[in-house]
């Protein structure tokens, strides 16, 4: 084979490699982050004092797994005992996303009322494995 | 810069598959001419532009009114500047082919595979991404409101 060719395969393999990384990383619970020592004031305001869990999603317009992490959020959050969703767009305040650690949009942080992070979550959550990742830190009801 | 409007996300995938078979076309053939059209391309995009690009106008006419509808928009400007990146690699790589540099020309054509593959097959432009971290830094290239 010419090195053309081989260049080719090459390409190929990285996009496939790429592609199992991110199928791999899209919607995982990342636990043990940390939000950092101080929430950004527009998190803090964001935040329900009243929820055991607030799911603070940060999003930008032109966003369609946004969209889709919204819909499978707040309708979540409609059914479980304690647990709030509200939607932050960042698309013109990059700081906020820049002090949380936050590169790509979704992105999901799991707060509880202190304002400390439980967990995050890249991309369009899995609603079981996010449910269970966030159960011992909902009051024990439902869900 | 001429305005471009917001674009159905499924149309810049759908040049991106072109532009992967024209990429590996350049990569079997060593053709510098081939490059340099699709260099062209690239920059006609780039600076002038998303409206020049004919696969743009192929996926309007025969793709679009066979698939589903869909509300979904992407912004130009990440667009515009994937293209940008892509005209530089797509440059390099000419002048690698053209003045007997075959291993830069095979390089920097194999990089631009690989990003339009990634495009292509899983939806990720690596340029759009550059220019979303380069516009956190550089207020300039913030989307005027």
């Amino acid at each position: 084979m010419s090195a053309g060719a081989w260049a080719v395969v090459a390409a190929v393999a990285v996009t496939a490699v790429v592609a199992v990384l991110l199928r791999w990383r899209e919607g995982r619970v990342r636990v043990g982050g940390s939000s950092g020592p101080e929430l950004p004031e527009a998190v803090r305001a964001a935040l329900d004092p009243g929820a055991a869990v607030t799911l603070v999603q940060l999003s930008t317009t032109f966003c369609a797994p946004c969209r889709h992490t919204r819909v499978l959020l707040s309708d979540l959050a409609g059914r479980v005992a304690g647990l709030r969703h509200v939607e932050l767009d960042v698309t013109n305040q990059p700081e906020v996303a820049t002090r949380l650690g936050v590169l790509r949009t979704p992105t999901t942080l799991a707060l509880d009322a202190s304002g400390a992070e439980v967990l995050r979550v890249g991309g369009v959550p899995k609603r079981d494995v996010l449910l269970e990742a966030l159960r011992p830190h909902l009051p024990h009801t439902n869900g | 810069m001429p305005k471009d409007v917001p674009v159905d996300p499924r149309g810049p995938r759908f040049s991106a598959w072109i532009t992967s078979a024209v990429l590996a076309a350049v990569l079997l053939t060593g053709s510098w001419r081939l490059l340099a059209a699709q260099a062209v391309l690239f920059g006609l995009c780039a600076f002038i532009s998303l409206k020049l690009n004919p696969w743009g106008h192929l996926y309007r006419y025969a793709v679009q009114p066979r698939v589903k509808p869909t509300a979904e928009r992407e912004e130009p400007a990440p667009l515009r500047f994937a293209q940008g990146v892509g005209f530089v690699f797509a440059l390099v790589g000419t002048i690698g082919y053209a003045t007997g540099l075959t291993a830069l020309g095979v390089v920097a054509t194999s990089a631009a595979l690989a990003a339009a593959l990634l495009n292509a097959a899983v939806g990720l432009c690596l340029g759009c991404e550059v220019f979303l971290l380069l516009r956190r830094r550089v207020p300039s290239l913030a989307r005027p409101q």
